[in-house]
């Protein structure tokens, strides 16, 4: 009896379609994020209680098709496949249908029941475009219901429209290809009739033609004769359309999908250019979309850092006493050091999460909403190839000079592992927000702004070296940015929030533990008065040949921390934060340039740890270490030249 | 009637310049990925613009705007009137 009140449906569509926004819409806060078995690719999972039904939503990764290219799309096919869910809603981008409508055709040869939201039908109306719904759903055979996901209009019609067709025979009538190509599709049928298969056969039949290596694969461990009959067809379409078959099957979905477009939309043409043209024009010419870009980008930091400074200065007031009371009603024992150091943690990441992680996400969720960070990619793309990645990459250093915990984690817009790991090795050498106080707090303020500066560009200048030596020693090819470039619209505040409060959630999950572990290990190591001894025995290093004061040695350990630890304890060591009485101008900047690059700080480490592995992870810490020793040495000597 | 046809990858287009896509110069990977897009020969693609030095291509077709990487946009053989 409980199965027929319940009803599971996914979401699938492209990217910037707006799943999301009906994801949230239907499911608001009965959802839960993990990830996909094995995978680092998130699985969004929500449950909708609608007129007495139970209705299970999953949130599919947004995708451009169906054929293995990604992980993602690999993900999507097979859930679909084998999970049978009782309905896939796929949401489109109306003012984009046509090339949505080829993920669409793709979704019906799978042959589930399919129900398509058509999204954004205001503002294909604002385009002109108007689409006659009626015939689309009498051509792919399945209901299409126009909505506004953002104002949540339309959306309990698509909720109501499965209701009324659960348990109902969905209508696979299927769209035809040429004759050449459905005549091959009817061979390959019939001798795929016999072999059990968990996939509709006419889908097999169409995957042998396109060469999908999972379905081949798949099929010659069943039946290696077929492999024969699939090569002899593939050979005859190549013949008639002088293409790989792979690639004729795409070629006629695609115009398939045209010709459709065709039928149902009527544009009418705006005489006069859109704000969204205008806007597109300024933030993408070749001079004035640079300047947008510098004064957007300078805009986002400086607020990200006077709020993070302001409210930093805050929570530093608020937790001023706390260690006092702290000793004053646990006591300063062993134990109850540890646990002081273990709270420290947790105090330290609110202080990094919310006064400086919590407006970055909001000011970077909201450009990306309102369109602009895929022109960040455009404009990037050309210098990002320099260093063997696409220009997407660089929206990962946007977000590292933040902090670079989520810089690493948004890696994952990279589409190929090679490209993904060198974007995530760079990020950890971007200067992050408690780099930035050790730059300005010691540099900035004792030696000079122009000093100051001159070590970010060192910084970019490293990165870019880095870059362009780790594209040649990781074989492989670079990936060419292929991006669609969404219409500027105006941000949904509440996908924003979700998107926000989704992110920071990951932070802190991702960085808690191992923070507040490993404060605890160093602060065990130092109670235990091993620290004297650890400093002596990096003197070689750090006085030898860093020239550097030998307490320095603690500071970079407990900087591995937090980086700005380097600073407060340097002033506790000092006992005062007037930092030139104690050090020379080289020894600062010396001192910075270390801090800048020897090692990415542990919440980093445990991300690159659960991205990549603890091998890589591991390579990449000896290596900046190595690095980092290297060219401070180098720079310390030079600088004893100029001062 | 000026009925000469060019062949020339789209990245030699002008801005606002249109041209019909004659083949893609790509393995099939690529090929069905753009395929997908609706990058397909015997469509009709527009060049809006592009960055500085060479960089990327942002072109019209299918009714989308789409961002290709110059490398890849040179793969795509267009002809123009």
């Amino acid at each position: 009896m409980t199965d027929e009140k319940k009803i599971n449906i996914v979401l699938a569509g492209q990217g910037n379609s707006g799943k999301s926004v009906v994801f949230n819409y239907l499911t608001g806060l009965h959802q839960h994020i993990g990830n996909w078995a094995g995978k680092t690719i998130e699985k969004r999972e929500g449950t909708l209680y609608y007129k007495g039904y139970t209705i299970d939503v999953l949130d599919l990764p947004g995708i451009y098709s169906l054929t293995t290219w990604s992980v993602e799309e690999v993900i999507s096919r097979e859930y679909i496949i084998h999970h049978h869910p009782d309905f896939v809603i796929n949401i489109v981008d109306s003012t984009n249908l046509e090339r949505n409508l080829i993920f669409t055709l793709q979704l019906l040869e799978l042959e589930c029941p399919v129900v398509m939201a058509l999204n954004m039908i205001d503002l294909a109306k604002k385009k002109g475009i108007t689409i006659d719904f009626k015939k689309l759903q009498g051509i792919i055979h399945a209901p299409v219901i126009p909505v506004v996901a953002s104002q949540g209009s339309g959306l309990t019609r698509i909720i109501d429209k499965v209701i009324d067709l659960k348990g109902e025979k969905a209508d696979h009538r299927i769209h035809r290809y040429g004759k050449e190509i459905e005549s091959c599709i009817r061979q390959l049928s019939e001798i795929l009739q016999g072999i059990d298969l968990p996939y509709p056969v006419r889908w097999i039949a169409i995957k042998l033609l396109e060469k999908d290596n999972d379905v081949t694969k798949l099929v010659s461990e069943k039946r290696t004769g077929v492999i024969d009959k699939v090569r002899q067809l593939n050979g005859y379409l190549e013949e008639i359309h002088g293409h790989d078959s792979s690639v004729v099957i795409a070629d006629e979905r695609s115009h398939l999908a045209s010709q459709i477009t065709r039928e149902i939309v009527k544009i009418t043409p705006d005489r006069k250019l859109s704000l969204n043209e205008k806007l597109d024009a300024i933030t993408t010419q070749k001079f004035t979309g640079y300047l947008v870009m510098v004064l957007i980008l300078g805009g986002m930091f400086l607020t990200v850092f006077s709020f993070g400074n302001w409210l930093s200065g805050v929570f530093d007031t608020i937790f001023k006493g706390w260690h006092n009371l702290w000793n004053f009603n646990v006591g300063d024992s062993f134990l109850a050091s540890l646990g002081w150091a273990a709270i420290e943690g947790v105090l330290a990441l609110v202080q990094i999460a919310f006064p400086y992680i919590l407006p970055f996400y909001i000011i970077l969720y909201l450009l990306e909403d309102w369109g602009y960070i895929a022109r960040i990619s455009f404009l990037m793309d050309k210098l990002m190839h320099k260093m063997g990645i696409h220009g997407k990459g660089c929206i990962s250093f946007i977000i590292g000079f933040g902090c670079n915990v989520p810089g690493c984690i948004s890696c994952r817009i990279m589409e190929s592992k090679r490209e993904r790991f060198i974007t995530a090795v760079l990020v950890t050498l971007v200067p992050c927000s408690a780099v930035s106080v050790i730059i300005f707090g010691l540099v900035g303020k004792y030696v000079g702004l122009l000093w100051a500066l001159s070590l970010y560009l060192f910084a970019v200048a490293v990165i870019f070296i880095a870059g362009k030596i780790s594209s040649k020693l990781l074989l492989g090819e670079p990936v060419e940015l292929i991006m669609p470039m969404p219409d500027y619209k105006t941000p949904h505040l509440k996908t924003i929030a979700y998107q926000t409060w989704d992110a920071l959630k990951e932070f802190i999950f991702i960085a808690a533990p191992i923070v507040i572990v490993s404060g605890v290990v160093i602060q065990a190591i130092n109670l235990a008065g091993w620290m004297p001894a650890i400093s002596d025995f990096l003197s070689p290093v750090t006085v030898t040949w860093l020239g550097l004061p030998a307490i320095t040695g603690i500071l970079l350990i407990f900087g591995i921390l937090r980086k700005e630890l380097i600073l407060v304890m340097l002033a506790a060591f000092l006992g005062t934060t007037n930092f030139s009485d104690a050090l020379t101008p080289q020894q600062m900047i010396t001192l910075a340039v270390v801090s800048m690059f020897y090692i990415p700080c542990v919440a980093t480490i445990s991300v690159l740890w659960k991205e990549y592995g603890w091998k890589k992870a591991m390579a990449i810490c000896v290596m900046e270490i190595l690095f980092a020793i290297l060219l401070a040495g180098v720079a310390k000597r030079i600088l004893d030249l100029i001062f | 009637m000026n009925n000469k046809k060019n062949r020339t990858g789209l990245t030699e287009l002008e801005d606002g310049q249109t041209g019909i896509i004659v083949s893609v110069l790509g393995g099939k990977t690529l090929t069905k990925r753009l395929a997908d897009l609706g990058i397909t020969s015997g469509t009709e693609v527009k060049v809006i613009r592009r960055t500085l030095f060479s960089g990327p291509v942002q072109v019209e077709v299918a009714g989308s705007r789409l961002v290709l990487g110059n490398g890849l946009a040179s793969k795509i053989v267009v002809e123009t009137k």
